[in-house]
């Protein structure tokens, strides 16, 4: 698990490494990969990271929104994504991500990996 | 027609495909020397990124066996006594690197042009960075350096042709950037060559850094390859870091440009 993590950590930091590196992700989000399904409510379409909200609906019917990282906007149009692509069209979407480590003291960000939309179509974000 | 002339005509019209070819790959502007105006992709340092398809279902990593990024081993040596300095700014990275922070990479870290547009007199590199858009004018009319002015993270450039090359030479720089992001910090003394060439869609960008109080030799950058491309560069989005006042573990990692 241990050098599975550091290859994945590579990998994410390598990717972000575009134009003059910045901090590796692991340094905020752990090794775990859970699956949340909710509603993109907006994107941040910023860098160094790319922010995608997400509610996620609890059995109390609570609504949690989760603040998902994702990849710089140069990598995203490699792949010919856009806001309203990522954002998708309303329907549930579930999401693999990393959640952030305990002691940032953020519980509900994390790091994406996969969105797996309604239709079944899906965008890889990082490897997994 | 006999087969004399078929054949002439056949050589004629072979010809006629083979001379826009030849143009394609020296291109020249109207001075005779080399045209490098174009949009140059570089990857935006994501060269490494293959995207795959598949219908409405995109892979951006770990779906193809995309080119490798450079491994670390691109880096300045330095003089004896700062590899200590070097080392501690790389252990502090968190808290010691600009670009982490949205600034300038500054050059040679912000890497080749991604446009360029040339005239007789100046030529113009933009950059669409991730921490914003830059600019360089580089003027080529023979006028010395300006130094009257506060220094800058991408420094003061003027340009000459050798042969079919572009040199651009940039001085007075601040010291608020790093070589690479490993702690290689520079002085304002810091000048950078950078030697740029053309051949067909195919521009290479060599770059050396000076500043020789610190560096045990000038230290020539790992080349790099760019492609033209009809893919216009776009404003940059903001850059604003989130993550920083999170972060638990002081992790930094290897520059792949």
């Amino acid at each position: 698990m241990y050098y599975k993590s550091l290859t994945v950590a590579a990998a994410l930091f390598l990717a972000a490494g575009w134009a003059s590196a910045h901090h590796s992700v692991a340094a905020v989000f752990g090794n775990e990969i859970i699956e949340l399904t909710g509603v993109i409510t907006d994107m941040d379409w910023i860098n160094p990271h790319t922010h995608i909200y997400l509610d996620v609906t609890q059995e109390d019917g609570s609504v949690i929104t989760w603040e998902l990282e994702s990849s710089p906007t140069a990598m995203l149009r490699k792949g010919g994504l856009t806001k309203a692509k990522i954002i998708g069209d309303g329907r549930p979407v579930t999401a693999r991500v990393q959640p952030a480590r305990p002691e940032t003291g953020t519980p509900y960000r994390a790091y994406t990996k996969r969105l797996t939309y309604a239709d079944g179509h899906y965008y890889v974000l990082s490897a997994e | 027609m006999n087969i004399r002339v078929s054949r002439y005509l056949v050589t004629v019209v072979a010809s006629l495909w083979v001379v826009p070819t030849i143009a394609a790959e020296a291109p020249l502007a109207a001075d005779g020397h080399p045209d490098l105006s174009g949009t140059w992709d570089n990857g935006s340092g994501v060269d490494f990124v293959e995207a795959v398809f598949d219908g409405d279902s995109v892979c951006l990593r770990g779906c193809a066996a995309g080119p490798q990024p450079t491994q670390r081993g691109d880096r300045p040596t330095y003089k004896p006594e700062y590899m200590a300095k070097v080392a501690d700014l790389e252990e502090r990275q968190v808290d010691e690197d600009t670009v982490l922070r949205c600034f300038s990479p500054g050059l040679p870290r912000i890497g080749p042009p991604d446009k360029i547009v040339q005239t007789p007199n100046e030529i113009i590199f933009l950059y669409d960075d991730y921490t914003g858009n830059y600019f360089r004018v580089v003027p080529m009319d023979g006028r010395p350096h300006r130094i009257d002015v506060e220094p800058g993270f991408l420094g003061d450039a003027i340009g000459w042709w050798e042969d079919d090359t572009l040199v651009v030479e940039s001085v007075n720089f601040n010291d608020d950037t790093w070589l690479t992001d490993d702690g290689s910090f520079h002085t304002t003394d810091l000048k950078v060559i950078e030697r740029i060439s053309r051949d067909g869609d195919t521009l290479q960008w060599l770059a050396t850094a000076h500043d020789p109080e610190i560096l045990a030799e000038p230290w020539e950058l790992r080349p790099r390859i760019a492609q033209l491309t009809d893919d216009e560069i776009l404003e940059a989005p903001p850059c604003i870091d989130r993550d920083l006042d999170h972060i638990v573990e002081n992790l930094h990692h290897d520059n792949v440009r």
